[in-house]
């Protein structure tokens, strides 16, 4: 069964990275940066996740506050590091929002200390039977329900609602948004919340399968983030998502496959350089 | 029979579904000055950058001066003598309009970095440039940054850089295009008072007054097709031409 | 005194690593998140050869070929994509090197290579030799600068179509950017390696990457001087804030957000606005 295994692996994968990735597409198409900092809020959504866990003794509770908080994080992140960085080159905001991740990196381990937390008491680690011989912890079916429920949320209100259908034809192109009277702003707002807070249901769910958080648990999963959301086609939200689960998937039968050659955070990049050659602008373009 | 200065044969270009060239053939004479007319969207800037080299056309050849271009790079192409003058202004931003007409007057140098990096002096090609900016109008500019100056400048700055190429055939994509009356006409005076010694040039333009002004032939292409080319007054009393062109927002 | 020189050295080698990024990116403008990968390339082949008897100074070249000859590959590459792409795809360009380093037994895997010979001259040699090599790179790259290769690469690193219809052969620029850049990266590796005599793969990743174009933009891409200020800078920062060790990655991060956040020009910039200002008044 380990074919079956590594696919479902992959998609268990691919899933957090759609959700982590989901953000930095919209950041990009709204404003064309690459939106490193996006990873600690990813952690920051660990951190509260456990605590909130830890306290209450309901994960329920700390899934919601950690969205909650983060989102409302993540929107002022928009205010403070890019808003003034608006009409500079992209790679000054780059670098600002580089800046911001060390920081916050280094925070997180003067507040939390630097070998993290763990839930006293893991919820959610049930197993249930699938297939006969493949048995999944509800933890990570959670994540992949999570997943789909979230990002068919967000497709549903982005394709029947007014504000929906305005964020997407800004996220396309925002200057003609802005000329039709379209409040990009608000829209702004609105996907740095949303894409935080599902970066900060992410965190809660990676700090719940590893039942650690740690202050540099974001690093990898966001370099990972940018090289999906270039994979999919930079500020395409349909390529992001092909690109987190083809990446779940490829890692995974990689590192069983080609691990003695590559380390895992190299293939997934591997994949990336390989695509790029023959479609520089990624596996669907925007639009 | 000698070459004719351009050769257009059987060129078609499709974006997509839409077919925005559709088997077009046309001739260049040498030092001709030939105006370009057709309403929007008729596949002009197409055209050129087919000439150019920036667009790929689905089939059809180009030649220049007797040679086949067809295959050649948009930078082979240059330097074998063809120069664009862009519908879209692109002044370089950093550098003062002195050194945007110098550069493009670097000839070899810019082919090879090595040939580049062997050569420090710009006085030569800043002393062309000068006199090329002076040629257009703008010899109290020349230290100048693009930045600080208005569209009608940078217009004639985008001519004066095609010149520094010192080309055989110049292509102007709509340089009177949002120029006031009087520049317009000052521009159309400039272009046709070029020195046509060895150099022939493509005018496309929406301004017909200035265009029947300056050019002796017109060439007008709708839709992507040829509609009509020949000496200018028999070419605008071409009913089709009138239906198609002047019928249509003039 | 010996604190002293190995401080100096290790400014002495940031510097040249910052200059041959500034080459690719500041003259070039093509912006690399991978250049560590070339520091490690050099560094590696330093070490390998002066491991196996060869003189540290002759190691020098083929140091500066192989991160030239890698370099000129992922060039190649590289033009076929540009602006974030680019970015990101250089940054794949690390990874894949410290993760294909990671797996190789010969170049000594995760734990890296060790009991690099300390150079024959000293450490005053060592850093007399940095210097030089820093010398010969600066008075090599002002010089390109200056030629008409630093002319053509000003309209390449603003706008490459425009530059390519002013009859620039833009690809043949960007490789020989490319090269140059590497190679120096790689010439910076040989001396990182027998400074330190330690190498692994962590010395080469993505947070180094980060770092050196970190001091490239905060010294005002594309300026020489700014980014040899800004390179000794952020190089020698670690030591100043010996006192305050636990705070220094925090610092670092706060520095770069606000150096981007309010002098974007970088120092270059904040020069020139000085002189501006005193030869207004
Ligand atoms: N890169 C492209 N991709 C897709 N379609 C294109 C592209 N360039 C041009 N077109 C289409 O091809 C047709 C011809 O365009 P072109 O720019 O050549 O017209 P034009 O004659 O220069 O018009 P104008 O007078 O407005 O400048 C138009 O319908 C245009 O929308
Ligand atoms: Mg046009």
């Amino acid at each position: 069964m380990l074919f079956f295994d590594l696919c479902i692996q992959g998609v268990i994968q691919g899933a957090i990275y759609a959700l982590i990735a989901l953000g930095l597409t919209l950041v990009y198409g709204l404003l064309r940066i690459l939106h490193v900092a996006h990873a600690a809020l990813f952690t920051l959504g660990g951190y509260i996740g456990v605590i909130v866990t830890n306290g209450s003794g309901s994960f329920l509770l700390a899934l919601l506050t950690s969205m909650l908080i983060v989102g409302v994080v993540g929107m002022s992140s928009y205010t403070i590091i890019y808003k003034p960085l608006l009409n500079r080159t992209p790679l000054i905001a780059l670098i600002a929002s580089i800046g911001i991740f060390i920081a916050s990196e280094e925070l997180f381990r003067i507040f939390f200390g630097a070998y993290g937390l763990s839930y006293t008491n893991p919820p959610l680690q049930g197993q249930i039977e699938i297939l006969s011989g493949v048995s999944l912890s509800h933890a990570r079916i959670l994540v992949v329900v999570l997943a789909i429920g979230l990002l068919s949320g967000v497709g549903w209100l982005a394709i029947n609602t007014r504000v929906g259908i305005a964020a997407r034809a800004t996220v396309i192109d925002p200057e003609m948004a802005a000329s039709s009277g379209i409040n990009v702003e608000m829209i702004r707002f609105g996907s740095f919340f949303i894409g935080s807070a599902f970066a900060g249901a992410a965190g809660v769910m990676v700090s719940l399968l590893n039942n650690l958080v740690e202050p540099t648990m974001g690093a990898v999963p966001s370099y990972k983030a940018l090289a999906i959301i270039v994979l999919g086609g930079l500020g395409s939200v349909r390529g992001a998502l092909v690109a987190s689960l083809a990446l779940g998937i490829i890692e995974s039968f990689g590192t069983i496959y080609v691990g003695h050659l590559l380390d895992r955070d190299s293939i997934a990049f591997a994949f990336l350089i390989m695509v790029l050659m023959v479609r520089p602008q990624g596996l669907l373009a925007r639009g | 029979m000698t070459a004719k200065r351009l050769q257009i044969k059987n060129v078609s270009v499709k974006f997509g579904g839409l077919l925005a060239l559709d088997d077009v053939s046309f001739e260049v004479d040498d030092n001709q000055l030939l105006g370009f007319i057709g309403p929007n969207g008729a596949g002009k800037t197409t055209l050129m950058r087919v000439i150019m080299g920036m667009v790929n056309p689905l089939s059809g050849t180009v030649s220049l001066n007797g040679r086949n271009i067809t295959n050649l790079k948009s930078v082979q192409r240059i330097h074998a003598g063809v120069a664009l003058g862009q519908q879209i202004v692109k002044p370089l931003r950093q550098m003062s309009l002195l050194d945007n007409v110098a550069l493009a007057s670097g000839g070899k140098k810019l082919l090879s970095p090595f040939r580049a990096l062997m050569v420090q002096r710009r006085c030569d090609e800043r002393e062309l440039a000068r006199k090329l900016l002076i040629q257009v109008g703008l010899g109290d500019h020349v230290e100048k940054l693009p930045s600080e100056l208005p569209l009608g400048y940078l217009k004639r700055l985008e001519v004066a850089r095609a010149l520094a190429l010192n080309p055989s055939l110049l292509l102007l994509d709509e340089p009177l295009a949002g120029l006031s009356k009087p520049e317009a006409e000052q521009m159309a005076d400039l272009i046709s008072n070029l020195p046509r010694v060895g150099l022939s040039v493509i005018l496309i333009e929406h301004n017909l007054p200035q265009v029947q002004r300056i050019c002796p032939t017109l060439y007008v292409q709708s839709n992507g097709r040829q509609l009509a080319f020949g000496v200018t007054n028999d070419v605008m009393a071409d009913p089709a031409v009138r239906q198609a062109y002047l019928g249509v927002g003039v | 005194m010996a604190y002293e020189i190995v401080v100096l050295t290790n400014m002495a080698i940031a510097v040249l690593f910052a200059l041959s990024l500034n080459v690719i990116t500041g003259f070039c403008g093509q912006v690399s998140l991978g250049h560590a990968a070339f520091l490690g390339i050099g560094a590696y082949t330093s070490a390998m050869l002066s491991k196996s008897g060869v003189p540290i100074v002759i190691t020098f070249a083929p140091a500066m070929g192989m991160a030239a000859l890698i370099g000129l590959v992922v060039g190649v590459a590289s033009l076929r994509v540009r602006h974030d792409f680019l970015a990101i795809t250089t940054m794949g360009v690390v990874f894949l090197f410290t993760g294909i380093v990671r797996k190789q037994e010969i170049l000594g895997g995760e734990i890296g290579i060790s009991g690099i010979p300390a150079p024959d001259f000293g450490r005053v040699g060592l850093l007399a030799t940095s210097l030089l090599c820093v010398l010969a790179y600066l008075l090599f790259t002002i010089w390109v600068r200056r030629s008409w290769a630093g002319f053509a690469f000003d309209s390449i690193s603003e706008d490459e179509d425009t530059a390519r219809l002013l009859g620039i052969n833009v690809p043949k620029f960007k490789l020989f950017a490319f090269v140059v850049g590497t190679a120096g990266a790689g010439l910076a590796g040989a001396l990182y390696a027998h400074q330190v005599r330690f190498i692994g793969p962590d010395s080469f990743g993505f947070v180094e990457s980060i770092s050196v174009l970190a001091m490239v933009i905060v010294g005002g891409i594309g300026s020489i001087w700014g980014v040899i200020l800004a390179a000794a800078f952020l190089s020698a920062l670690p030591q100043f804030f010996q006192v305050i060790d636990d705070y220094k990655l925090l610092v670092y991060g706060l520095l770069l957000f606000g150096a981007m956040r309010f002098a974007p020009e970088g120092i270059d910039g904040l020069l020139k606005k000085i002189f501006r200002r005193r030869a207004v008044k």
